[in-house]
């Protein structure tokens, strides 16, 4: 079992939809949430994702797929 | 290892031995180092650090580091009394903190890259790694370089190669990642907890981003060991402003200052403003942006240290502003033309900002003002083109140099 941290941020249009149990029951994953922030306009979740390491890698596509934004916890590394 | 009590989350405080680790097991929050100030009291001095090294390791008492290997020729970067620039914003105290001559690779990221690669190796790291395709990369690959270590540098694969030759010249493994910058991103921070490297701003940042502090402790003792009573620094991830904060008050901590710390003025890109966003609107979480700006060296959309920044303009009773891609062009002018230095985008930034400040009055005209200017110039030159004065053309007479340059240029 692999495990991923990652922090997912949610777009206000995606705020109502059930996107985490949705991946829950579309991929073999378990997930461990260790920190989040919803309100009414932006909705942010620091989280492990828990499987096998391309079904992970395929619920991260999926995740982007549905709007959301994935980043790793260190958040944005890359600096010109 | 005495000066070090170990690392600490920032969010829930819980504490972590000295290892290459940055993230807390519980809350997620990030590591940081935590000193013993009482022990490092005991042997910190003036004196002594007068007699250390020119370069940051004259400060190592308060570093997380033993032995020194990388970047011994890192920090120590002038102190200069802008009077001109001074003298245009209405400011007698102004000093310009450049590190746009900071070595090997001309900007601050000398500092951090000299403490991170020292740390890694003292931790074994063989292998340095980071993703980047600018200030960090040249940092990162030159350090490498010359400390004999592996160097890996990710990239977006659709960037193009001449963005990258100053980093390319040191023969780093550059790897091009077929995805975008966030793809990069992710990537990166997998790699970094699975390979046994040292991925610069991941696994070993608690200790990388401790480098920032010497930018407040060259100050200090520049200015005759004391703080000044404002700065004004560029926010990217926010780790630079927060530790540039962090080393002041260590400064006091130990004695080595009597006034208090400065009011802390955070500069940002007008296109990538996250954290001035949070601050301005009171909130203590970052709403990630899309960054679009030429300040591309500061335009980080996701900065993972905004919290830590905004509570750090509170508690300073600081301020943050943002300036426009023409204001930071009119930024860069403005420091060259006055003090002959010339900076990057960052750098514009930092002298836009600045100079709103003074203009809204928020220094008083006496008070000793310090300006980060964090990066070079000559790395960026395109983003002046079109915004220079163009040559004024002539034949080869001495009659028409009279007319057309004497005429114009000299006046009365």
């Amino acid at each position: 079992m692999n495990s991923m941290k990652l922090k997912l941020i949610y777009p206000e249009e995606k705020i109502k939809e059930p996107i985490l149990s949705r991946m829950c029951k579309t991929f073999d994953i378990d997930i461990n949430i260790r920190k989040a922030n919803v309100q009414e306009n932006i909705g942010w979740l620091e989280l492990e994702l828990i499987g096998k390491e391309e079904e992970i890698e395929r619920a991260i596509d999926w995740l982007i797929k549905q709007g959301i934004e994935v980043s790793p916890l260190e958040g944005q590394v890359f600096t010109e | 290892m005495a000066k070090i009590k170990g690392l600490a989350c920032k969010e829930c405080g819980r504490e972590y031995p000295v290892e290459p680790i940055h993230v807390c097991e519980f809350c997620f929050g990030p590591l940081e180092v935590i000193y013993d100030y009482e022990e490092i009291k005991k042997s910190i001095s003036r004196e002594k650090i007068e007699k250390g090294p020119k370069s940051l390791w004259r400060y190592i008492d308060l570093l997380p580091v033993e032995n020194p290997t990388v970047g011994l020729s890192a920090g120590f970067t002038p102190l200069i009394k802008a009077e001109n620039l001074g003298k245009e914003l209405g400011l007698k105290n102004l000093y310009i903190k450049d590190d746009s001559v900071n070595h090997p690779t001309l900007s601050f990221k000398d500092r951090v890259v000299a403490v991170a690669l020292s740390k890694a190796k003292e931790f074994g790291f063989d292998t340095a790694a980071c993703a980047s395709t600018g200030n960090l990369a040249n940092s990162v690959s030159a350090l490498a370089a010359s400390s004999g270590m592996k160097c890996y540098v990710f990239i977006p694969a659709n960037l193009e190669t001449n963005k990258i030759i100053g980093s390319l010249v040191f023969d780093p493994v550059v790897v091009a990642v077929d995805g975008n910058y966030d793809d990069v991103n992710r990537l990166s921070s997998e790699i970094a907890n699975e390979f046994g490297w040292a991925f610069v701003n991941i696994n070993v940042r608690p200790y990388y981003s401790e480098g920032s502090k010497t930018l407040a402790f060259e100050v200090a003792e520049q200015l005759g060991w004391k703080s000044p009573d404002a700065v004004v620094a560029p926010l990217a991830s926010g780790s630079l402003y927060t530790k540039i904060w962090k080393g002041f008050n260590e400064l006091k901590e130990v004695g080595l200052i009597e006034n208090n710390p400065p009011r802390m003025y955070g500069a940002q890109a007008l296109g990538c403003s996250p954290i001035y966003q949070a601050f301005k609107e009171g909130r203590d979480w970052i709403k990630p942006v899309k960054p679009d700006t030429i300040a591309k060296s500061i335009a980080i959309g996701n900065p993972a240290d905004g919290p830590y920044a905004v509570k750090v303009a509170k508690e300073s009773n600081g301020d943050m502003e943002v300036a426009s891609n023409e204001e930071i062009i009119e930024g860069i002018k403005l420091l060259a033309k006055t003090e002959g230095i010339f900076t990057e985008t960052a750098g514009g930034t930092t002298i836009a900002v600045l100079k709103k400040f003074a203009e809204k009055g928020v220094f008083n005209p006496d008070e000793i003002v310090v300006a980060y200017i964090t990066g070079n110039g000559y790395k960026t030159m395109e983003v002046l083109e079109g915004h220079l004065k163009s040559p004024i053309h002539i034949k080869p007479s001495l009659q028409e140099f009279k007319e057309k340059v004497i005429g114009q240029t000299v006046k009365g």
